[in-house]
C-alpha cells in the first residue's frame, strides 16, 4: 500500500470512530438524519460497485432493499435480528443471482428498463401476496433503539465503502471495468463476462438487502408500496451521478449532498425538493457527467490533460 | 373480487369495446414514444407526463371556463408540441453534441427524461395538489346492440382512431412523414440524401408530444386524473413499442391492441388487482424473449 493509501486509511478509521460516537452527541432527530446519511452511503456505494464499474445501470435496486425488508418483517419475532437481517441480505443476493442470469444478457438501456420492470413486477407480486394473506401492512413493535440501528447502519456504510475499494483494486474490478469499456473485447481477452457480472451483481445486492431490513426496523411499519418504491432506485442512481460513481468518494459526497438538500427542503416543501433533484439530475448528466468528485479531481489535476485524465471521468453509462 | 368467469365473458362485446377504447389511447401514446425512440434512440420516460398535462389542460378548461374538451384538445396538442420543441432545443440537442455523448445517448436520455418527468410531476402537484380530479362530459350511456358504452368513451375512441389513421396516412404520403421513416430506418443515409435531420427531429418531438397530449385530453374525458398518473402510461407505452417493434410505427398499433386485450381480459378473467402484474409480466417476457431482436436493431443503428 502506498503512503497516501495509509494516510487515507487512517483518516477513514478516525472518521468511522468519530461517527460511531455520534449517538453520544446527537439528539434523536439529528441521529435520524445521520442514519439516513449512512443508509444512502451504504446503498449508493454498493450500487456503484456493480453499476458504476460495469456500466450496467441497475434501476432495480429498490427490489433488493424491499426483499431484505420483507424477509426481516416475515421473520420478526421468529428469528433473532442478528440472524434475520443478514438473511435478508443473503436473500437479496440470491434473488440477484436468479434475476441476473437472464437479465445480464441484455445490454445498455434494455438492461436499465428491464431492471425497473422486474422491480415493479416483484413489488406488485408482493402486494398481491400480502392482499391474499389479508395483510394491509405489518406493524413491528419493540424494534431496537435508534442508537443500535445507527451503529449497524454505520457498519454497513463502512463495509459498503470497503467492498467498493477492494473490488476496484481486485481482479473482479478490472474485469468489470473491461466489460464497461468493451464487453466483446473483454471476453476476447479471456474475461468470463457472465461470471464477473453475476458475482458483482449479487454482491451489490447483499448490502441493500440488509439496509432494507434495518430501515424497516426504523420505520416499524411494512407496506410493500413503500418498501419497494422505485423512488429508492432512482434516488440511488441520482446520488451516484451527482457524486460520481467511479470512486468511493463519489457516492459518499453525493449522499452528503442529498441528505443536506433533503434536510433543507423535504419537510417544508417536498415537491420543491423533488423538482430541485430532477433539475440537478438533468444538469449533471448534461454538464458534469463525471460527477462532483470527478470535477473536483479535474480541477486539482488541471494542467495534466491526455489519456490519464480519462481515468477520472466517471463514465457511468456505456450502452 | 370477481366471480368465477365463464366462457361467455370472453366473447362479450362489452369487453371487446372496453379493450378497443384502451387500445386506441395506448396507440396514440405509443406512436409518439416510438417516433422519438426510432428517430433519435431516446428513451423518453417522461412521455406519460405529456398525457397527464393534456388531461389537466382539458380539466382546467372545462372546470374553469366550461370549454369543451374537444376544443381543449386542440390547445393540448399545440401545448404538447411546443413543450416538445422547447425540450429538444434546450436539453435534448446537447445529448448529441459529441461522439462520446452520442455513444451513451440512450442511457443518458433515460436519466435526463427521468429528471424532466420528476420536475413536471411535482410542478403540477404544486399547482394542482396531488388530489385526483375529474369532470363529467357526455356521460350518458348509449346502447348499441348488446353493448352499453358511455358517449364520452365512444367519442374518445372515434377521435383516437381518426388520429391514428391520420398518422398512418401522414407517414405514408406526407414528405415529412416519409422523412421521419427514412431517419428511423437509416439516419446517416437519410442525411446523405439531403434530409435535414435536425429539422425532422424537431418535428418528431412536436408530433410525438402532441399525440401524447391529445391522448391525455381523451383519457381525462373518461377517467380521473392526477399529477402522478403518467408513469403507468409510460410503462404501458414501452411494453407496446417493445411488443410491436422499436421504430415500427404500425407495429405500435398492433402492440396497443395486444396489451389492451391482455389487460382488459386479464382483469375480467382473473382480478382487476392483477393488472399491474400482467403488464409488467408481458413487459419482462417481451424484453427477455427477444433480446437479440432488440439488440440487433440497437447495434445496427450504431
Amino acid at each position: 500500500m502506498t503512503r497516501q493509501g495509509w494516510q487515507t486509511g487512517l483518516v477513514l478509521v478516525a472518521a468511522t470512530a468519530l461517527a460511531a460516537a455520534l449517538p453520544l452527541a446527537l439528539g434523536t432527530y439529528s441521529l435520524g438524519v445521520a442514519l439516513d446519511l449512512m443508509m444512502w452511503i451504504a446503498l449508493a456505494e454498493s450500487w456503484a460497485m456493480f453499476s458504476g464499474l460495469s456500466g450496467y445501470v441497475s434501476l432495480g435496486h429498490a427490489v433488493f432493499y424491499g426483499v431484505g425488508a420483507y424477509v426481516t418483517v416475515l421473520l420478526w419475532q421468529v428469528l433473532p435480528l442478528w440472524f434475520s437481517v443478514p438473511l435478508g441480505g443473503l436473500t437479496a443476493a440470491a434473488l440477484a443471482l436468479l434475476l441476473g442470469w437472464p437479465c445480464l444478457r441484455v445490454r445498455g438501456p434494455y438492461f436499465v428498463i428491464l431492471t425497473l420492470g422486474i422491480s415493479e413486477f416483484i413489488k406488485y407480486a408482493v402486494i398481491s401476496t400480502e392482499a391474499a394473506l389479508g395483510r394491509n401492512g405489518r406493524l413491528l413493535i419493540g424494534t431496537p433503539s435508534l442508537t443500535v440501528l445507527f451503529e449497524a447502519m454505520l457498519a454497513l456504510a463502512v463495509l459498503s465503502m470497503a467492498v467498493l475499494q477492494i473490488v476496484r483494486s481486485a481482479r473482479l474490478g478490472a474485469g468489470l471495468l473491461a466489460i464497461r469499456e468493451d464487453e466483446v473485447a473483454a471476453e476476447a481477452v479471456g474475461i468470463n463476462a457472465t461470471a464477473v457480472k453475476l458475482s458483482a451483481f449479487a454482491m451489490s445486492a447483499f448490502i441493500p438487502g440488509m439496509v432494507g431490513g434495518l430501515m424497516i426496523l426504523r420505520s416499524t411499519y411494512f407496506e410493500p408500496m413503500q418498501a419497494f418504491s422505485p423512488t429508492t432506485s432512482f434516488t440511488i442512481v441520482t446520488v451516484a451521478i451527482l457524486g460520481g460513481s467511479d470512486t468511493v468518494a463519489g457516492p459518499l459526497l453525493g449522499s452528503l449532498f442529498l441528505v443536506l438538500l433533503s434536510e433543507l427542503l423535504w419537510t417544508r416543501a417536498p415537491e420543491v425538493y423533488m423538482i430541485i433533484l430532477g433539475v440537478l439530475l438533468v444538469a449533471f448528466v448534461l454538464f458534469v457527467p463525471e460527477g462532483l468528485v470527478g470535477r473536483a479531481g479535474r480541477f486539482l489535476r488541471a494542467p495534466k490533460p491526455g489519456p490519464s485524465s480519462r481515468d477520472h471521468r466517471a463514465v457511468v453509462i456505456e450502452p | 373480487m370477481e366471480e368465477v368467469a365463464d366462457v361467455s365473458l370472453i366473447l362479450s362485446p362489452q369487453l371487446l369495446a372496453a379493450a378497443l377504447v384502451l387500445a386506441a389511447f395506448y396507440a396514440l401514446i405509443a406512436i409518439g414514444l416510438n417516433l422519438v425512440y426510432g428517430a433519435m434512440r431516446l428513451l423518453n420516460v417522461a412521455h406519460g407526463e405529456l398525457v397527464m398535462l393534456g388531461g389537466y389542460i382539458a380539466y382546467w378548461g372545462f372546470a374553469r371556463w366550461g370549454i369543451s374538451p374537444l376544443i381543449s384538445a386542440v390547445f393540448a396538442v399545440a401545448a404538447g408540441a411546443l413543450l416538445g420543441v422547447l425540450l429538444y432545443a434546450t436539453i435534448i440537442r446537447r445529448l448529441f453534441r459529441s461522439t462520446r455523448m452520442l455513444a451513451r445517448v440512450e442511457a443518458n436520455s433515460l436519466l435526463v427524461f427521468f429528471g424532466v418527468s420528476v420536475v413536471i410531476q411535482n410542478v403540477m402537484a404544486v399547482a394542482f395538489t396531488a388530489d385526483q380530479r375529474g369532470f363529467s362530459y357526455m356521460d350518458g350511456v348509449l346502447t348499441i346492440g348488446s353493448v352499453r358504452i358511455e358517449e364520452n368513451r365512444l367519442l374518445a375512441l372515434a377521435i383516437a382512431t381518426v388520429a391514428c389513421v391520420a398518422c398512418a396516412l401522414f407517414f405514408r404520403y406526407a414528405r415529412s412523414g416519409m422523412a421521419m421513416r427514412a431517419i428511423i430506418q437509416q439516419r446517416e443515409a437519410a442525411a446523405l440524401v439531403g434530409i435535414d435531420v435536425d429539422r425532422i427531429n424537431i418535428q418528431v418531438f412536436a408530433l410525438g408530444f402532441g399525440l401524447a397530449a391529445l391522448a391525455g385530453t381523451l383519457v381525462s374525458m373518461t377517467a380521473q386524473i392526477s399529477p402522478f398518473m403518467g408513469f403507468p402510461f409510460t410503462v404501458s407505452a414501452f411494453v407496446i413499442i417493445i411488443l410491436g417493434g422499436l421504430g415500427n410505427l404500425l407495429g405500435s398499433i398492433l402492440g396497443a391492441l395486444m396489451l389492451a386485450a391482455v389487460e382488459v381480459y386479464g382483469a375480467a378473467l382473473i382480478s382487476p388487482s392483477f393488472r399491474s402484474i400482467l403488464v409488467y409480466g408481458v413487459f419482462i417476457a417481451a424484453l427477455l424473449l427477444r433480446p437479440q431482436g432488440l439488440l440487433g436493431r440497437s447495434i445496427a443503428a450504431r
